[in-house]
């Protein structure tokens, strides 16, 4: 443990825990989560009215007391770490379990108590009637509990059983429907994907503390603080390798494939996961750990061309990619919750190039605005699939617009938040602050592959809507569709005024601030910031904005089917097949699998079993068979051994001397 | 002389002669009754003896009986033993011939064993093994409808008595070299006595008496023979009264007679110890009887209270008092269940526990948790004294390799034996072929015989602090060396 963290230490082990200190609420919206889930899964299972009350009160708790500490310590507060519990000391290893609470973790805190109540609240209308309502509030308040772990944690150990958590929570909401085969097929499916990205993780976290000597953030930054080359030459592999638990998580090429499945889930689950929960846990990572991405390049060895590429070069790459490949994807997708899906791996891509890029606050500004809108998106969709009942296909909808009504507008709203309308809505301003960074990161390409994919974000959002929502009814179920219920139409509503309420914020320098302490506030801020201080990137990005919807518009309005595969061909195809990923990881990685599991068993069987354990126990059976041989029963042999016996032993003793 | 040092021997000698005298005035039908009346008698003279009972520390008979933390530590276990035995034994009171006499010879040898336990000197321990040994001639030979007990009675008698005439004979030797059997005399001149051949002879041959009665290797041929022969009940008291008195007397020579010599042997005993762990292990593995089983485990564990005894310092007597502490409770719970079984099947082979977790839980969780700890499986009683003796063994490795190997013999040993006490676990749990599947009906006397055990294998092996502490005070009371290093520099 380092001088400062230590000295911070002493001053908070020396207050008694639970003090009067306000970052010890805290502790309090961590807990309270728990508590609503054990209470419900241990006491008010029966009732589905006081598993609501109790989830929905929580997180509501949690929600208010987030706002508190938000005004506290978000609005020129310092960062502070709480460490009143020693978890694990072993030898070198010191885990304590610990809280931060800073301009990051408040934010975040914000984002999922807020985003997690309005998916409550509207759960309750959404899963009336399920059978298993009061295990779904459990499973939700579960979720929640280890998200706020994610968001808290002070160190890695801590971090990786929340992360673990979450993986654990996830696998019980997406298989919640476990009688539907496809559902449990997807809760597997995430649960192994994201297993492999956190083995890099731990990989990863392991690395570091053999490196640095500590779990805890603060440590270990101020290690590489004192010494930027403290992880020596595995430094690239070892920020690689934590990157590899944001891959799974937040969903990254090439372990993406298990969010589109995990739309198997219900809708708010959904809505939660895509929104505050699970993906934007990657993220969040990546920039709580920023420090461990800001120190010199260093390659071993063998990857010694990589040269001065950086750990983040390669996370900026892959981001970019994911961001291109998924709007690529989604243009092609008929389901309208894996358009949302497909939305949604996008964007991530968009904040893990931000990251990349340098941009930990651009990457946390997107995450925090795209919670919001991306929450009201999949809501929306769920009215949508509730008013259609149960019908998901866009091409089966049509004309909704005047017959929900509520769902529509806010959906709209939503949906230009997603595509960045200029000054209106909080995602021009977030998107512009990543095109903006991969400018000033120096990434050209990356900043005109992000401007195609803000064309292509536009494209395929409109089309959503004008498909959907325009037109004539396709189908009898969207002719008679009626608008939801009213708890699900509030959160919407709600939802809604973040999407555009947070543009006019200055959630961005608040963040920036945070990452850079000599951060200066631009000149000439304001609600045209943008285009005065980074014209090119709000140009650009009006321009792409324009640009898609007029294509949308061309190809989509008032068509009875979709024009595009027509036109498109085999790459349209291939976009409407997911590029093939599932089918190559089946055909590639799954045989593979097999293969090694043979050959484990078949060494399991021959060698370990056979050779090894038969060898050895029947070597000792016969050994004890053959001692069995000199127990003959017979009285005679037994007592000329006995005196035997005490001849040899007399003869040893007395040779002792 | 101090009578009231020896208050729990006259009442134990006393209840056993009133349960002897009843028989005659009582009718047949009341004889079950009887097995109950000894039992109380039994639990209040235990109550009494840790209780207010425990008189103060002090010596009679010119010194040849000793009360001190260690008799104490002893009697409480040998009257605990006694208890469960005649518990136990309430369950065959229809099937004995003669019960109201096998309760009273039970006692009987319960009190050789409370003599046993405050013996300080040669001849009160052969007294008080004749006293036990005598009775278990006859305790072994108790069916006397079945040939198998018979042929173990003229077994234990005759190897008994070939061990005690090498016992007299060691004795006689000893007091001709030393000029006097008192183990308090003989430790103010063992330094000048361990030049003796003639003494150090005649030490051997004593201990050799004492090898046959705790089944040591070599002189352990008797145990799985008379082990499987005897009645279930006079098995249990045999691998547990019997072997720790044997013990109680191994290590008031060892540690408080003839603590240099030991010392100076610890690589003999040592070795005893690894050839009677293997030799037990191994001739357990192919075993189908279960009570033949119990008897080589009950050699096998004779060999790691020897490790114990061979570590010579004060943590590996505290390990063996531990050991025992822990070893007694489960073998009885084993025994109790074992003693239904065999009643009700007529069979000791392992197929005959087939199915037990379906004929009577409770009998099954009794024998399981017997297993369990036999094998040193933690949080149960077995573990912690397997634990504590290992960890006493360990502490010698860096003066005499010989330790390590003891170190590896017992791991190896320890692994052995998961496989032959889980097989009965197997057998209970996932039958092969069981065709019997009725229920066994548990008489209340050997359902709390059973409880009791697995209680008490539970808190000894979760709470095991109580009795570390005594077991230390009562090894601490034998001016055993304080610690190891001192004891090989003072032998070199």
């Amino acid at each position: 443990m380092e001088h400062a963290h230590n000295a911070h230490n002493a001053i908070s082990a020396a207050a008694p825990a639970f003090s009067s200190r306000p970052e010890d609420l805290a502790w309090f919206i961590l807990l309270l989560p728990l508590i609503a889930a054990a209470g419900i899964a241990f006491f008010v299972r029966k009732s589905n009215v006081l598993s609501a009350v109790f989830s929905i009160g929580a997180v509501l708790a949690a929600f208010f007391l987030s706002v508190g500490l938000f005004i506290t310590f978000g609005i020129g507060g310092e960062a502070t770490v709480t460490t009143p519990f020693s978890w694990i000391h072993v030898g070198d290893l010191n885990v304590n379990l610990g809280v931060t609470v800073d301009r990051l973790s408040v934010l975040m805190l914000l984002v999922v108590t807020g985003v997690s109540a309005l998916v409550q609240i509207y759960s309750t209308g959404y899963m009336h009637g399920d059978r298993s309502f009061s295990r779904f509030f459990s499973s939700l308040s579960l979720f929640t509990f280890s998200m706020l772990g994610i968001v808290l944690a002070d160190n890695f150990v801590m971090m990786f059983v929340f992360w673990e958590l979450v993986g654990l929570s996830s696998y019980l909401l997406i298989g919640f429907w476990y009688e539907k085969p496809s559902a449990g097929d997807a809760a597997k499916k995430a649960f192994l994907t994201n297993r492999i990205g956190d083995f890099g993780f731990l990989i990863g976290i392991l690395m570091v503390w053999a490196a640095t000597g500590s779990v805890s953030f603060a440590g270990i930054a101020h290690k590489l603080g004192a010494d930027p080359t403290a992880l020596g030459s595995m430094a690239s592999i070892a920020g690689l390798l934590v990157f590899c638990g944001a891959m799974g998580k937040s969903a990254q090429f090439p372990l993406h494939v298990w969010l589109p499945d995990a739309m198997e889930g219900p809708t708010p689950v959904s809505a939660l996961i895509h929104a505050a929960t699970m993906v934007a846990a990657g993220v969040y990572m990546l920039c709580r750990t920023f420090f461990l991405y800001q120190v010199p390049a260093a390659w071993p060895a063998p990857l010694s061309f990589l040269g001065s590429i950086s750990a983040l070069d390669i996370i900026a790459v892959i981001g970019g990619f994911t961001a291109l490949l998924a709007a690529l994807i989604a243009i092609q997708q008929n389901d309208i919750k894996r358009i949302l899906a497909y939305s949604t791996l996008s964007q991530l891509g968009y904040m893990v190039m931000a990251v990349g890029c340098g941009g930990p606050d651009a990457a946390m500004y997107h995450l925090t605005t795209h919670a919001g809108f991306k929450a009201l998106l999949f809501l929306g969709a769920g009215s949508v699939i509730h008013a259609c009942h149960h019908e998901q296909d866009i091409w089966k909808m049509g004309g909704l617009w005047n017959k929900l009504p509520v769902t529509f507008r806010t959906f709209a709203i939503g949906t230009a938040a997603l595509a960045g309308l200029p000054i209106l809505t909080s995602g021009f301003y977030s998107k512009d602050a990543i095109l903006d960074a991969a400018i000033t990161g120096g990434h050209p390409v990356l900043f005109g592959l992000g401007v195609i994919v803000a064309a292509m974000t536009t494209f395929y959002m409109l089309r959503l809507v004008i498909v959907a929502f325009f037109g004539a009814p396709r189908t009898g179920a969207a002719s008679h569709a009626h608008e939801s219920p009213n708890s699900m139409i509030w959160p919407l509503i709600v939802l809604a005024v973040p999407s555009i309420a947070i543009a006019w914020l200055p959630l961005g320098d608040f963040l920036s601030a945070h990452f850079n302490p000599h951060f200066h506030p631009h000149e000439g801020g304001g609600i045209f910031g943008p285009f005065n201080h980074a014209p090119l990137a709000a140009t650009f990005g009006t321009g792409a904005l324009l640009f898609g919807a007029a294509a949308a518009f061309g190809v989509y309005w008032n068509v009875p089917k979709d024009p595009l595969p027509g036109q498109l061909g085999l790459i349209g195809r291939a976009m409407k097949n997911r590029f093939y990923f599932d089918e190559i990881y089946d055909g590639v990685l799954v045989p593979l699998h097999d293969m090694l599991a043979r050959l484990a068993d078949w060494f399991d069987r021959w060698i370990v079993s056979g050779l090894i354990i038969r060898g050895v126990h029947g070597s000792t059976e016969l050994v004890g068979r053959a001692l069995r041989l000199a127990q003959t029963g017979n009285l005679q042999t037994y007592t000329f051994m006995f005196a035997a016996g005490v001849a040899v032993v007399v003869m040893i003793a007395l040779k002792l001397k | 002389m101090n009578y009231s040092l020896l208050t729990v021997e006259i009442l134990a000698t006393l209840l056993g002669v009133g349960v002897l005298l009843a028989d005659l005035w009582l009718p047949a039908s009341a004889r079950k009754l009887l097995g109950y009346v000894a039992a109380t008698g039994v639990a209040i003279l235990l109550t009494y003896a840790l209780g207010s009972g425990a008189p103060a520390d002090g010596t009679a008979f010119g010194g040849m009986f000793v009360v001190d933390a260690m008799s104490n530590y002893f009697k409480g276990f040998f009257l605990l033993a006694t208890l469960v035995v005649l518990l136990m034994s309430i369950e065959s009171s229809e099937t004995l011939v003669g019960y109201a006499e096998y309760c009273a010879l039970t006692i009987f040898a319960a009190v050789g064993m409370l003599f046993a336990a405050s013996a300080n000197d040669f001849i009160l321990m052969f007294v008080a093994l004749e006293l036990i040994t005598v009775t278990f001639y006859i305790l072994v030979s108790f069916s006397r409808g079945r040939l198998g007990s018979l042929e173990a009675g003229v077994k234990y008698l005759i190897l008994g008595a070939l061990a005690s005439g090498f016992m007299v004979f060691g004795i006689a030797f000893i007091f001709g070299a030393a000029n006097t059997t008192n183990f308090y005399e003989i430790a103010a001149k063992q330094t000048e006595l361990a030049k003796s051949p003639i003494f150090l002879v005649g030490l051997l041959l004593t201990v050799v008496g004492l090898g046959f009665k705790i089944a040591a290797f070599p002189f352990q041929m008797w145990a799985p023979d008379v082990y499987q022969g005897a009645p279930a009940t006079t098995t249990a008291f045999l691998a547990t009264g019997s072997k720790a008195a044997g013990f109680a007397l191994l290590l008031r020579v060892a540690f408080g007679a003839v603590p240099d010599i030991t010392a100076h042997w610890s690589r003999l005993i040592l070795g005893l110890g690894i050839v009677t762990i293997l030799y037990g292990s191994l001739c357990a593995i192919p075993q189908r009887s279960v009570k033949r089983l119990m008897g080589y485990s009950s050699i096998a564990n004779a060999g790691y209270l020897l490790l114990g005894v061979a570590a010579a310092s004060l943590s590996g007597g505290t390990a063996v008092l531990s050991y025992l502490g822990g070893y007694i409770f489960t073998v009885l719970a084993g025994f109790a269940v074992i003693n239904v079984v065999v009643n009700r099947t007529e069979s000791d082979d392992v197929s005959a526990f087939a199915a037990l977790g379906q004929r009577s839980p409770l009998l099954a969780t009794g024998l399981t948790v017997a297993m369990v700890s036999l094998a040193g499986i933690p949080p149960l009683a077995g573990f912690f004294g397997k634990f504590l003796l290992l960890k006493a063994v360990a502490a010698h490795i860096g003066t005499d390799k010989m330790f390590l190997l003891a170190l590896l013999v017992a791991c190896v040993g320890v692994v052995l034996s998961i496989y032959y006490y889980f097989g009965v676990v197997r057998a209970m749990f996932w039958p092969r072929n069981a065709t019997d599947l009725t229920p066994i009906a548990v008489g209340g006397a050997t359902r709390l015989a059973v409880v009791l055990c697995v209680v008490g294998v539970f808190y000894l092996g979760i709470c095991p602090n109580a009795l570390v502490r005594t077991a230390k005070q009562a090894v601490a009371g034998l001016n055993v060396p304080p610690s190891a290093a001192e004891v090989h520099t003072a032998a070199k």
